[in-house]
């Protein structure tokens, strides 16, 4: 029952994205679209094999997500004790939570001609602006969640005898994670848009730049397979992993999401 | 299991609203002896539930002592066990190990204190949800889950803030007999903060009626044990009783 609703599930999200792409092959042709302003399916399909076949799709899908993941897994090791500190900690809530709304208007690509004079073209510069795209989302978050945590929890947990530490891992932390986790998946969002821009300016490799190198050569085809990656990779992404880790946690438990 | 005393409790605090000090518990002598099941019964305000969150720990008081087993109380810590009117259970973690926290936080090994926990759920009849998670359970069963996970964890003295106030009427009327069952079995040392009267008088062997942040009666329950609710639904010491600490809490 729940594997059949799953997939009419997935068969509803598909269609309109099916009718798009039959729409597109029926116009191009009929319109006369030319390659330089439009590509057809059939060469988008064709670029897609070639670059499978040569690898560079490959290698510019890897260092996108490469790019991403090893931003966000630094920023959330960041964000996370520092969100749980000021949720704890009133003092520090209030002299970083000014400065929190300042970075996260920010946060994006605002920060890539920084990032490029402080770590030069390429690897650095990217996984910053990707760091601080999700950072601040996170930090928030968690903060968000430490502090929608009922006082009673941690009365109950402080009269069964927990002591700082396991209030932090066995009280705060899980009461955080479904905001954790969402502060993640809105970060992520950030971060997966911030990428792209910043591989158009600051690398050599990456989906960004693939897009951007090809306009130089009237690719269109090359770019429409860039941007058909760029957007399933998210929605994979989000899918595959946010979604059902937002489940797991949101929906097990029992709490409403914020 | 051990005694609580308090001694000239008081709690003032100030009022930022009001912009003044606000006097909530004025003078409160209480002897528990240890073993002895108290009720502390009173019309909203009285400063019940304040009295239960001091000798918690989980705010300080002004002035008096608050002494458990002869020794002062300073902060929350696992010698007094609460239950809580919103249960306060983990949703994150199951029936299971909601119940094996305080033993967890003991540093009892996983195995044993899994044992500890089927145990005290076996003597609520809850063996069957201890994987569940609170959310799936009624009300009912989480306030139980609740009780248990305090007695899991053996407090010298068990305090129980209007825990069954957020239930229905029937289920409340179960939750007591079990209560009274259990305390029966164990006899814990137990401060219970209810406003219903009927309840504090079921459940108590000595009922004190608040007032104004005062103690203005004590009423002793001599009613034999054990005590269910087929029984004292129509016995008349229980309804004399009942009507004379109602006539002193509606005077309050």
């Amino acid at each position: 029952m729940e594997r059949t609703s799953r997939i009419s599930a997935a068969l509803i999200f598909i269609a309109p994205l099916a009718v798009l792409v039959a729409l597109w092959a029926i116009i191009v042709p009929v319109l006369e679209v030319r390659p330089q302003i439009f590509p057809s399916v059939a060469a988008v399909g064709k670029a897609g094999l070639e670059s499978l076949i040569d690898g560079s799709l490959v290698r510019h899908v890897m260092a996108s997500v490469s790019r991403v993941a090893i931003g966000t897994v630094l920023a959330v090791l960041v964000a996370v004790p520092l969100g749980i500190l000021m949720g704890v900690s009133r003092g520090v809530s209030a002299f970083l939570t000014p400065l929190m709304r300042f970075f996260s208007v920010l946060a994006g690509i605002a920060w890539i001609p920084i990032a490029t004079l402080w770590f030069g073209y390429g690897f650095g510069a990217i996984v910053f602006v990707i760091f601080n795209a999700v950072f601040f989302v996170v930090a928030y978050n968690t903060l968000l969640g430490v502090s929608t945590i009922p006082m009673t929890l941690r009365h109950a947990a402080a009269s069964l005898g927990a002591g700082r530490r396991a209030m932090l891992t066995d009280v705060l932390l899980p009461g955080a994670l479904p905001n954790i986790v969402t502060g993640v998946r809105t970060g992520l969002g950030f971060a997966w848009r911030g990428l792209i821009a910043a591989e158009m300016i600051a690398t050599d490799v990456g989906l960004g730049y693939m897009l951007f190198v090809a306009r130089d050569f009237y690719q269109t085809e090359v770019i429409v397979l860039g941007m058909i990656v760029i957007g399933t990779l998210w929605l994979l992404i989000d899918r595959l992993l946010l979604v059902p880790l937002e489940r797991a946690t949101i929906e097990r438990w029992g709490l409403v999401s914020t | 299991m051990k005694s609580l005393s308090l001694k000239n409790l008081a709690k003032t605090y100030f009022d930022a609203y009001k912009g003044e000090h606000v006097t909530a518990i004025r003078d409160v002598s209480l002897e528990v002896p240890a073993g002895e099941f108290v009720s502390i019964v009173g019309p909203s305000g009285c400063g019940k539930s304040t009295i239960l969150n001091m000798v918690a720990g989980f705010i300080p008081h002004s002035g008096g002592d608050i002494l458990v087993g002869g020794v002062p109380v300073k902060g929350p810590g696992p010698d007094r066990g609460v239950v809580f009117q919103s249960f306060a259970l983990f949703p994150w973690k199951t029936v299971l190990d909601n119940v094996g926290f305080g033993p967890k936080m003991r540093g009892v090994p996983k195995a044993r204190r899994d044992e500890i926990a089927r145990e005290y759920l076996a003597l609520a009849g809850l063996s069957h949800a201890a994987d569940r998670y609170p959310n799936e359970l009624s009300g009912g069963m989480q306030q139980r889950v609740g009780v248990v996970r305090a007695l899991a964890n053996e407090p010298d003295v068990l305090l129980m803030d209007e825990p069954f106030a957020s239930v229905d009427a029937q289920t409340r009327m179960t939750l007591q007999d079990e209560l009274s069952r259990i305390w029966e079995e164990r006899r814990p040392t137990v401060v219970f903060i209810t406003h219903d009267v009927p309840e504090a008088v079921f459940l108590a062997n000595r009922v004190v009626v608040l007032s104004k942040g005062k103690v203005l009666a004590e009423v002793e329950v001599p009613i034999s044990r054990p005590r269910v609710w087929d029984r004292l639904v129509a016995d008349d010491e229980f309804k004399d009783l009942s009507n004379q600490v109602l006539a002193l809490v509606r005077s309050a």
